[in-house]
């Protein structure tokens, strides 16, 4: 029987428009210069990431977090992700997400690297019970260690799923914005390491005006770019992202809001309960009180008790 | 999935000692509510008052340790209260867990002196003037204490709930019936304490015990018209993390123990209820209080 030889069918690759570089064409990426009294963050521009990780272990270096989970390093199978989340020893994750075809003929790759966003308006920092967690000079948010009780409240608080606990110190842990570095004038150690300026550290104000051209300088080219981060998100989150696709595909909640929203409505409605079941209770128990001087015959009462007259003497 | 929210890989690690304390307060909080309200009745010294007044203090002492050795840091606990860095007090009124921190302080004060005032009652000892003739309890000042108690009680049985639906997780964050879910499973399940250790015991007489089988049926009733509305309000992602594997099965056990079974035995406090039906429905309801405490706080967890 002859062989038929069908023709491979190859899908179309994915036509995506290519992203010019922030240092031939876009705009500055030096660094810029911060005082104490201003709000600083991070503009991560996902676009020039290359996945190198060398802000994952200039941050491991600096802060001196262990780089291995329990002295055991681990392959995720996750693409080139081996850190996986971001966690109380992992301060910053490069993602790794693959969009290609079946036949990975055609995509492309998004890489980003995530990191606490020292949100304006920071549910961890609402949560912590403790005062654990403050704001800094810098507007930046920060877990004291010598505080914290482990309570990690939060860890569900934070929209990002950002903190963890910290196995070697047993609190809640997260980036702190390098806040030792800021103090004596310097940039966070992830920022000074990034070698295509994906990172960048600087006043807020600043890092919003380079954001905003780069996202239209990508637009003109016909990329889907957009910041994530903005005012309208959280007060605006200080570590903020310009992404070309959806945040849902850099697992980022599209809506992040704050926990406390849920708790006034959750207040009340416990409230609410509370009075529904005192009513129902109080109606029990109001009718015996109607009932207190009624005679009557306590049938499952011992033979010997049975003679008594009112509820009254029963309880005596 | 709702669009605030994303799936966890950060564990809180609220595991079984979380569980097992919200239990336990929630019946200490349920039981003393239980006796501030026969208290408005006038029976502020009643076996079933009383049984609560001792009941309440032991538990709440359990739930407390549980709680500090639960933290990551127990040897820290005193953080919640007290601003380590200034010695002032740490109060944040928009903090579920802050709110809770004070409840757990404050609720046993007034526990500990109904504890010792049933103590008293019971003629084991006396301090000065407050003795067996003068109790608290009983009296206009008890009635003013138990009131106070027992909104500090409903406040304890409540907060679990609110901090659970205060968070950032799928199936806690999408609802905010957690807090209304959880306050009157405490008010049930301190019943059903209530009515085991009466149903046990041969000091309740059985229009007292009646009267709290009545007012715990209504309990089982509203806490299972509050858990439907509870499913009704995650939605269909919230729900998934709660309709699967052993929470289902939690779930299903926790409608059947403290729905169906205490509604069966105890039928609203009807004339022929024996002491021993009493218990066997206190009991059901306290297993089913426990399953459902256990669905709802490891449910979203096992989901990250
Ligand atoms: S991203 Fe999370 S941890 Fe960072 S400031 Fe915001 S809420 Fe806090």
């Amino acid at each position: 029987m002859s062989q038929v030889n069908l023709p491979v069918q190859q899908q179309a690759p994915v036509q995506q428009p290519p992203i010019p570089s922030t240092t031939t064409v876009g705009g500055p990426t030096a660094p810029i210069d911060y005082r104490r009294d201003q709000a600083v963050g991070f503009y991560t521009d996902t676009t020039v990431c290359i996945g190198c990780k060398a802000c994952e272990v200039a941050c491991k270096e600096w802060n001196q977090l262990p780089a291995t989970r329990g002295g055991e390093a681990s392959l995720s199978g996750d693409s080139y992700d081996n850190t996986v989340a971001l966690s109380g020893t992992d301060w910053r994750h490069v993602k790794f997400i693959e969009q290609f075809n079946p036949d990975r003929v055609g995509g492309r790759w998004l890489m980003m690297s995530d990191v606490c966003k020292h949100c304006v308006q920071a549910g961890c920092l609402e949560a912590c019970p403790t005062g654990a967690i403050i704001r800094t000079e810098f507007d930046t948010v920060v877990i004291q260690a010598d505080v914290c009780n482990g309570c990690r409240y939060c860890i569900s608080a934070c929209p990002f799923d950002v903190i963890g606990i910290n196995e070697v110190t047993n609190t809640a842990q997260k980036c702190t914005l390098c806040y030792d570095r800021l103090q004596v004038g310097m940039t966070p150690a992830c920022a000074q390491a990034c070698p295509t300026a994906s990172i960048q550290f600087g006043p807020i104000t600043s890092l919003r005006e380079r954001a905003d051209a780069r996202v239209a300088q990508l637009q003109a080219t016909g990329a889907q770019a957009y910041v994530y981060g903005k005012e309208d998100m959280l007060g605006g989150l200080n570590s903020f992202y310009l992404l070309v696709d959806k945040p849902s595909v850099y697992g980022l909640p599209e809506n992040p809001q704050l926990p406390s929203k849920q708790a006034g409505l959750g207040w009340l409605a416990g409230m609410g309960s509370a009075v529904v079941g005192g009513l129902l209770g109080a109606l029990s128990f109001r009718k015996h009180r109607m009932d207190e001087r009624r005679p009557v015959v306590a049938e499952s009462l011992p033979r010997d008790r049975r003679e008594v007259e009112t509820r009254d003497e029963v309880r005596r | 999935m709702n669009p605030a929210l994303i799936e966890r890989a950060n564990a809180v690690h609220w595991e079984w000692m979380v569980y097992l304390e919200m239990w336990i307060a929630g019946i200490a909080a349920g039981a003393y509510a239980t006796a501030a309200l026969l208290e408005w009745f006038g029976q502020g010294r009643s076996p079933i008052a009383r049984a609560a007044h001792l009941l309440t203090m032991p538990l709440m002492a359990l739930a407390a340790l549980l709680l500090i050795v639960d933290l990551s840091r127990p040897e820290r606990f005193f953080h919640m209260i007290v601003q380590v860095k200034t010695w002032l007090p740490s109060f944040k009124p928009w903090s579920p867990m802050s709110i809770g921190s004070w409840l757990v302080l404050a609720f046993p004060v007034f526990a500990f002196v109904s504890f010792v005032d049933a103590l008293i009652d019971r003629g084991m000892f006396r301090l000065g003037s407050w003795r067996r003739e003068r109790t608290l309890h009983g009296s206009s000042l008890g009635r003013i204490w138990a009131t106070l108690g027992g909104l500090l009680a409903l406040g304890v049985g409540t907060y679990s709930g609110v901090l659970l639906s205060a968070s950032e997780f799928p199936g806690w964050a999408d609802s905010s019936l957690i807090g209304a879910l959880f306050v009157v499973t405490a008010l049930a399940t301190g019943m059903a304490a209530l009515l085991v250790i009466s149903g046990l015991g041969r000091a309740v007489a059985p229009p007292d015990l009646r009267d709290l089988a009545r007012a715990a049926t209504f309990m089982v009733v509203w806490q299972m018209v509050l858990l439907v509305m509870f499913v009704i309000s995650l939605g269909p992602s919230g729900a998934r993390v709660y309709l699967t594997g052993p929470y289902l099965l939690a779930l299903i056990g926790a409608a059947i123990l403290a729905g169906i079974a205490p509604i069966a035995l105890l039928r609203f406090g009807a004339t022929r209820l024996r002491p021993a039906t009493a218990a066997l429905g206190g009991i059901t309801m306290l297993l089913g209080g426990f399953l459902l405490r256990y669905a709802i706080v490891m449910g979203p967890q096992a989901h990250g």
